[in-house]
């Protein structure tokens, strides 16, 4: 089986964890980790300079420090999940990470997207209604593949109002 | 060529209007991907070619107004050569530094940095410069990214008229209408506070669970990497402790603030020479040069619209929509200016505005410092409710999104809707009630 496990930055553990689950699977298990790197703020800088008469940023001395600082940071976010599964393959993209995810599940060829409900900032898992974040919803509608959507546990917040 | 055809005057407003309105349309849509700049030109082109100005009266209005375009290549020049001098990278390490690990105090950090490069670098620095070095900082930091990028992006107008110089509008609009700077401090930076502190309001309730985290210091680059040569960065430190002063020195004085911007950025690009730290083709890199031919073609189209009467007849309706109140003239010339600003840019509206504000120049001081003040206010702020470009990008967005394609400018209109009206009515409020 083939598992691919979409990082955020903020959910190694989780999503490490999550792909280990098909470990028992009598296939032979097989998983990659993804990172992406969202293209969105600096498609929002270019029409910023578009606004103000500028050139989109290609070529500028900034940009070479934006991409070291966003590759750094991608590995990061694979290094987290890899210390949970350390036998994954590695993936990295650039473009909006919804698109991203279902275009390289397709591409690679997996047979189940595991992916984190939404972004938590160090707060309590949020649950309710909004708590599927836009990228998950995305992929939820738009995955070519079964998707296991994972949150952390909440029980604390339980009992809900009846 | 018309200009000796015996033409009837009707079918000279006509024509004239009808270019006129033909540019306006196509920087609206620019169609074919032509640039703003290129419009601009064309429409005035047409307009000399067809005789519809005389070319003596397109030479007068773009001489008239060398303030504004000396101005805009100063403030761009000093922008660019401060960046080379890593000046920017540096006070958002210490913006970093001084947050102590919190992602909260960092943002209000990014705020207050934003407002303090706005007010003497312009809107344009904060824009252009300090987002992406904000960028890269926060990436490295790994906080979320966007809570800091609308910051910087949103700062950079609502900053804008905390001084004359903070931007480029406000030099346009008060070539033709000055401001006392007691005035313009009381019309427009009492009322900046105002919006300042609501923006910085709005923002941290909409991102206060982004910005719960903590971030680890060891990861901040050291602001000794950020500078790129230290003697020129004490020099350009300098330049700009004399250059902050004179600004407000100039202002009070009524003295042209091109002059001060130009010889700024002059000693700056001399410091860069001769310290090597940049050549002529790499500092005139920094400079948008197609801004000039864009603003140049806006002064040539508006002056033969103005010749025809039409801006005067905007002039009155604007004073009749007003009521002849103080305070109907700051909310039409608000909320008319904002409007426009995102329908046909900033630079557009402002010379429009300002040809239409010949027309309530007799009326009582009030309602004449309320439609100036309101116009300078309206055409700042207004970008913000679009942010990323104007309306017809975001109607490009939402066809983009209509076709299923996740599109991230629309973030920033949906946070634009919600935020700029609440500052819009706030600030001409405040401006109306300081009148």
């Amino acid at each position: 089986m083939r598992v691919l496990g979409c990082l955020d930055g903020s959910n190694g553990e989780l999503i490490g964890n999550a792909v280990q689950m098909f470990t028992t699977s009598d296939e032979p298990l097989t998983i990659a980790l993804l990172a992406v790197i969202d293209a969105g703020p600096r498609q929002d800088i270019d029409r910023m300079r578009e606004r103000f008469w500028r050139p989109p940023m290609h070529h500028q001395p900034v940009t070479a420090e934006m991409l070291a600082a966003e590759t750094a940071a991608a590995q990061e976010t694979l290094n987290a999940g890899l210390a949970y599964a350390k036998a994954a393959e590695t993936l990295v993209r650039q473009g909006r990470p919804e698109l991203e995810i279902v275009n390289a599940a397709a591409e690679w060829r997996a047979e189940v997207i595991v992916i984190g409900a939404r972004t938590e900032y160090g707060e309590p898992p949020h649950i309710g209604p909004h708590s599927v974040g836009h990228v998950a919803r995305f992929v939820l509608d738009h995955a070519p593949c079964p998707v296991l959507l994972v949150r952390p546990l909440a029980r604390e917040q339980f009992p809900i109002n009846r | 060529m018309f200009l000796y055809l015996p033409l009837t005057e009707f079918w000279r407003t006509l024509l004239a209007s009808f270019v006129g309105l033909l540019t306006l349309v196509g920087i609206m849509t620019r169609p074919f991907r032509w640039t703003e700049s290129h419009i601009a030109m064309g429409g005035a082109v047409s307009l000399l070619l067809l005789g519809l100005i005389r070319p003596a009266d397109a030479a007068l209005t773009l001489l008239r107004d060398w303030n504004t375009f000396l101005f805009f290549l100063g403030m761009m020049g000093l922008s660019a050569m401060a960046e080379t001098a890593g000046l920017f990278d540096w006070l958002a390490v210490q913006a970093a530094r001084l947050a102590a690990r919190s992602a909260k105090r960092l943002f209000l950090n990014v705020f207050l940095l934003g407002t303090a490069i706005t007010m003497i670098f312009s809107n344009d620095a904060t824009a252009l410069i300090l987002t992406p070095v904000v960028y890269v900082l926060v990436t490295k930091l790994r906080l979320p990214v966007l809570p800091y990028l609308f910051a910087c992006t949103f700062i950079a107008d609502t900053a804008s008229f905390l001084l004359p110089i903070s931007n480029p509008i406000n030099i346009i609009v008060m070539s033709h209408y000055p401001l006392p700077l007691l005035t313009f401090l009381r019309l427009l930076f009492i009322p900046c506070l105002v919006v300042i502190a609501i923006n910085f309001g709005i923002f941290f309730l909409l991102y206060r669970s982004q910005l719960k985290g903590t971030f680890n210091p060891d990861r901040l680059p050291s602001a000794e990497n950020a500078i790129k040569h230290p003697a020129y960065f004490r020099y350009t430190l300098c330049v700009l402790a004399i250059v902050a002063p004179s600004y407000v020195i100039a202002s009070a004085l009524q003295f042209p603030l091109s002059t001060v911007a130009v010889a700024g950025a002059l000693l700056l690009v001399a410091g860069a020479l001769y310290w090597k730290r940049t050549t002529l083709v790499e500092a005139g890199k920094g400079i948008s040069w197609s801004i000039f031919g864009f603003i140049a073609g806006m002064f040539i189209v508006v002056r033969a619209i103005e010749d025809t009467g039409l801006t005067v007849k905007f002039g009155n309706l604007l004073l009749r929509l007003s009521g002849g109140s103080s305070f109907g003239a700051v909310m039409v010339g608000t909320f008319g200016s904002a409007l426009g600003t995102n329908l046909i840019n900033n630079v557009p509206m402002a010379v429009v505005m300002n040809s239409a504000l010949g027309s309530v120049q007799h009326a009582a001081p009030a309602i004449r410092n309320g439609f100036v003040a309101a116009t300078i206010f309206g055409c700042d702020l207004g970008p913000n409710l679009t942010t990323v470009g104007s309306m017809a990008t975001i109607l490009w967005l939402l066809i983009l999104r209509e076709r299923d394609v996740e599109v991230s400018g629309l973030d920033y209109f949906k946070v634009g809707v919600l935020v700029t009206p609440v500052m819009l009515f706030a600030g001409a409020l405040t401006i109306w009630l300081l009148l």
